[in-house]
């Protein structure tokens, strides 16, 4: 049997196409295999409406990407008009807050020094593999150690802190900090964004940390819209893998990992096409990774729990209205409509929204982020996440669509009264949707839970925290890997490293 | 909160009726949640009588689960680290089971009636590991413990006795096989195995039948030298016989906090249920695999031969240099063999490399004073006792 590729990678996310392109730049002769018939995962859909700036560290891996980023604003949007608009700069952020209370604005300063100082010491633990707790080696007790060390050094009071809000939920920090109930819903909405929290949920103070490592340490800051939408990231990821001379197989869906003992030694097709590679990656979700590709067959008892035990039921909704012109926000400005619009009034408000989905169920008053585009042309459209339109809601969603979608324009509506005149045309991407159309188990954005329980070297499992699954010669590369989702291309670039560390 | 739930008395086994009855002595043990005698009369006596008569035993308390569906070999397969792949309808097999550490969690038997039906037999409760390793393959499993009951014949004149009671061309019967009868009207499947040693049988039945089961058998065996064992003749001879006992010789997995106390097949000297050239995948395998490649197995379980006639129990072992090697997990002093016999859990390489010079401190109580012996110790089979007509075909029959 002699190996046609040298690396096959299992889907052509952006994380599967990261890690493709380091390896074929590794002189590595790499395959993708996509399910689909374009590339690009969740990118091709536009799930997230903002995203972070993919870290230098993972551009330079690729040699430089020529994304143009355009930084954006947030605005929590207000019944009464008083919308608050926060850059992410602290002095204007500040004199932004102070117009509210001016308590609030001194008190966000030191908040935001004290997240931000947090977040990077977190941080500085993304751009590499996890220790894996597993193992008993020398360097994955030194990591661990590293990591603790890096929170230490904060000093002891800052180190207490840490302790304190490590498992915190994000209401009762903001309820200790905070008067105004509209920057207190900002925040949390943040802080709960893509996760199956609500924000007096323990660890949903966590969430926000680990958002903020990625976004420049920052809470508002470090929030970008790519020029050109998602399609210009995936062709631009595209072009370079042309040049790289990575192949790519569209519509080619991996039913199963071929194994020879017991080692993965090649990919076999929906179609019974198989095709043998030294190395396989696989970009799908853990679940899927496991369960599929590895086959029930081949795991340990123990392994197949925790894989069971995985959370991930995804709790985010696209909405896409297409519009004849463009709707009248209450009391906004053309800056504003172009920022991140955001609905979210309060904590309670939040929380209430959350209610609903621990049982699976939807509220009708959702949460929602909205990016308007093309808002000086002749068809603008929105763009809106609904957060806690759950996954295999109760009400079932062939059901429910229809009347959710019309919930969702009813809530805008509060805020831009045209917006029902404006509409041409609707469409939801439900969980449920995201799952079906691209195979995320759960349907969630970061196939996975971002929880402490699931986070660093618990991610997405213990045992298989570095990229590495349990067979050998299979690994991963996804949003489920550590760091986690959010358009970052880490995972990618990590599971690179480790498969050549390997090699 | 429901007045049941609050105190759950030990369950009563089908035969407690005949047992409670046959007890002189009224000590009962908890076994897996049923109340049964650890000794009818005396110890001595019930093991005289598994040695040279029949002896019955109450086996109901065992764990049992019923495997049924479509990939129950294939389950069973990958449950276990034996190749049973190849195993025959109507036989029976000693398995063993580790977690994905490949250390052990159990021992037991496995029952296959055909391809998609199977019973496992065992001493530790384990339906939520066969529920959960169960993911991905079509079987049900189901405990059948309570559904189940079970009674073990052991003895030279076993075979005799249950040929009266109604088991024709018992004797045919190979170790490990087994045979579905019916007697006095019920279904009664009788296997050759057991934990003595030496000639026997169980016998597997719907609990309705057990009471005529049991007297059935008694009356069968009256001129065979019957008797009721307890646990602790029972314990006697399954040393001798050098069987291992989970939580006795070596911690289940599952039950022991420090994981430095569990224990690999290798460990226990059960690598010999280790198949892993066996095709498919099985649990523990990766694990076992790397163990038998770096040969990194710390300790091993042996038998030892004792000096002098005291029973060397929970002896630490040491070498010549007077440095602790291990421990004796069972010991007895063994009436048939006339030896003192114990099982040990060494460090290796002392019972594997080492056989020698090393030394049980034994701590004999003697009215109310210990008595401490230094006794020479010798690293042998630990398989004490097995007797031709163990395995014999056709078995031995007596009148």
């Amino acid at each position: 049997m002699s190996d046609n590729y040298d690396v096959i990678v299992i889907g052509a996310g952006h994380n599967g196409l990261v890690c493709a392109n380091i390896l074929a730049k590794k002189n590595r002769k790499v395959l993708i295999c996509e399910a689909r018939e374009n590339c690009g995962g969740l990118l091709e859909e536009s799930i997230t409406n903002f995203v972070p700036q993919i870290p230098l560290s993972v551009s330079s891996s690729l040699g430089g990407l020529t994304v143009k980023y355009k930084a954006k604003s947030s605005i929590a949007l207000s019944e009464s008009g008083q919308h608050i608009r926060l850059v992410g700069n602290q002095h204007i952020d500040h004199k932004v807050i102070s117009g509210f209370s001016s308590k609030d604005a001194d008190r966000y300063v030191e908040f935001h020094d004290k997240m931000s100082s947090f977040s990077k010491a977190l941080g500085s633990f993304m751009m590499a593999s996890p220790p894996r707790i597993m193992n008993n080696t020398f360097s994955d007790y030194f990591k661990l150690f590293k990591l603790g060390m890096n929170v230490r050094m904060l000093g002891k009071k800052k180190f207490n802190e840490f302790a304190r809000m490590v498992g915190l939920n994000i209401a009762d920090e903001l309820e200790d900090n905070f008067e105004n109930t509209l920057l207190q819903g900002l925040i949390a909405h943040d802080a709960v964004l893509g996760s199956n929290l609500g924000p007096r949920s323990p660890g949903s103070l966590i969430n926000l940390l680990f958002r903020m490592a990625t976004h420049d340490n920052s809470i508002f800051g470090g929030i970008y819209e790519i020029d050109g939408g998602s399609k210009a990231f995936v062709d631009t990821l595209l072009d370079i893998s042309n040049k790289n001379k990575v192949e790519i197989k569209t519509s080619s869906s991996v039913k199963r990992c071929i194994t020879e003992n017991d080692k993965a030694v090649g990919v076999e097709l929906h179609n019974g096409e198989k095709i043998y590679a030294k190395k396989i990656i696989s970009n799908a979700d853990p679940r899927s990774t496991y369960f599929s590709l590895l086959g029930t067959e081949n795991l340990d008892t123990d392994v197949k729990r925790r894989i069971k035990h995985h959370r991930s039921k995804g709790k985010v909704a696209k909405l896409s209205l297409s519009l004849n012109k463009q709707p009248e926000f209450i009391n906004c400005d053309k800056d504003d409509l172009e920022s991140r619009m955001v609905i979210a009034p309060s904590i309670d408000y939040i929380e209430e929204a959350f209610n609903p989905s621990k049982f699976d169920k939807l509220s009708m008053e959702p949460i929602l982020e909205m990016k308007l585009k093309n808002s000086d042309q002749s068809n603008p459209a929105l763009d809106i996440q609904v957060q806690y339109a759950s996954y295999g809601a109760q009400e079932g969603w062939d059901n429910i669509k229809d009347n959710y979608v019309d919930a969702v324009i009813k809530l805008i509506e509060k805020y831009a009264p045209d917006i029902q005149s404006c509409i041409e045309t609707k469409a939801i991407v439900t969980p449920d949707d995201i799952e079906k159309n691209f195979h995320v188990t759960g349907g969630h954005w970061h196939h996975g839970e971002i929880q402490i329980d699931q986070l660093f070297m618990l991610r997405p499992i213990p045992g298989a925290s570095q990229y590495r699954t349990h067979l050998d010669g299979l690994y991963m590369c996804g949003a489920g890997t550590h760091p986690g989702g959010g358009l970052t291309g880490i995972p990618g670039r990590n599971a690179a490293q480790a498969i050549l560390e390997d090699a | 909160m429901n007045r049941d739930l609050r105190f759950t008395a030990l369950k009563k086994t089908p035969f407690h009726s005949r047992t409670s009855l046959a007890s002189r002595t009224n000590k009962y043990y908890n076994w897996n949640g049923f109340t049964v005698p650890t000794e009818y009369s005396t110890t001595e006596l019930e093991y005289t009588a598994a040695r040279n008569g029949t002896s019955v035993m109450d086996l109901t308390p065992m764990c049992k689960y019923m495997i049924n569906g479509s990939d129950a070999n294939r389950f069973v397969d990958y449950l276990v680290t034996r190749d049973l792949s190849q195993m025959e309808d109507n036989t029976v097999a000693y398995i063993i089971w580790c977690n994905e550490d490949g250390k052990v969690m159990d021992d037991g038997t496995i029952f296959k009636f055909s391809n998609t039906k199977f019973m496992l037999c065992c001493a530790v409760k384990i339906y939520n590991w066969l529920h959960d390793s169960a993911e991905g393959f079509d079987v049900s499993c189901e405990d059948a413990t309570d559904t189940t009951a079970a009674l073990a014949i052991q003895g030279p004149t076993s075979c005799s006795t249950l040929k009266n009671y109604g088991a024709d061309d018992l004797e045919l019967l190979k170790p490990f096989g087994m045979k579905q009868y019916n007697i006095n009207g019920y279904d009664v499947l009788i296997s050759r195995t057991g934990f003595t040693g030496d000639l026997g049988y169980e016998l597997w039945t719907d609990p309705a039948n057990a009471e005529n089961m049991w007297d059935s058998i008694m009356e069968a065996g009256k001129e065979l030298k019957i008797r009721p064992f307890g646990m602790h003749a029972l314990e006697m001879t399954r040393i001798e016989a050098g069987f291992i006992q989970t939580n006795t010789d070596f911690m289940a997995a599952e039950d022991s906090l420090r994981p430095v106390r569990m224990r690999s097949p290798y460990e226990i000297g059960m690598g010999w249920l280790v198949h892993l050239n066996k095709e498919s995948y099985f649990v523990g395998k990766r694990a076992l695999k790397k163990e038998k490649e770096t040969g990194n197995s710390e300790r091993c379980l042996v038998g030892l031969d004792i000096d002098g006639d005291k029973p060397a129990v929970g002896s630490v072992i040491y070498n010549e240099k007077k440095e602790d090697i291990g421990i004796v997990t069972a010991a007895m002093w063994s009436p048939t063999m006339k030896r003192n016999v114990a099982l040990a859990s060494l460090k290796r390489p002392y019972g594997i490399k080492i056989k020698e010079n090393i030394f049980a401190e034994i701590y004999h109580p003697e009215e109310l004073e210990y008595k401490k012996i230094w006794a020479k110790c010798k690293v042998v089979k630990r398989q004490f006792f097995s007797p031709e007509r163990r395995n014999k075909v056709p078995a031995d029959l007596y009148e």
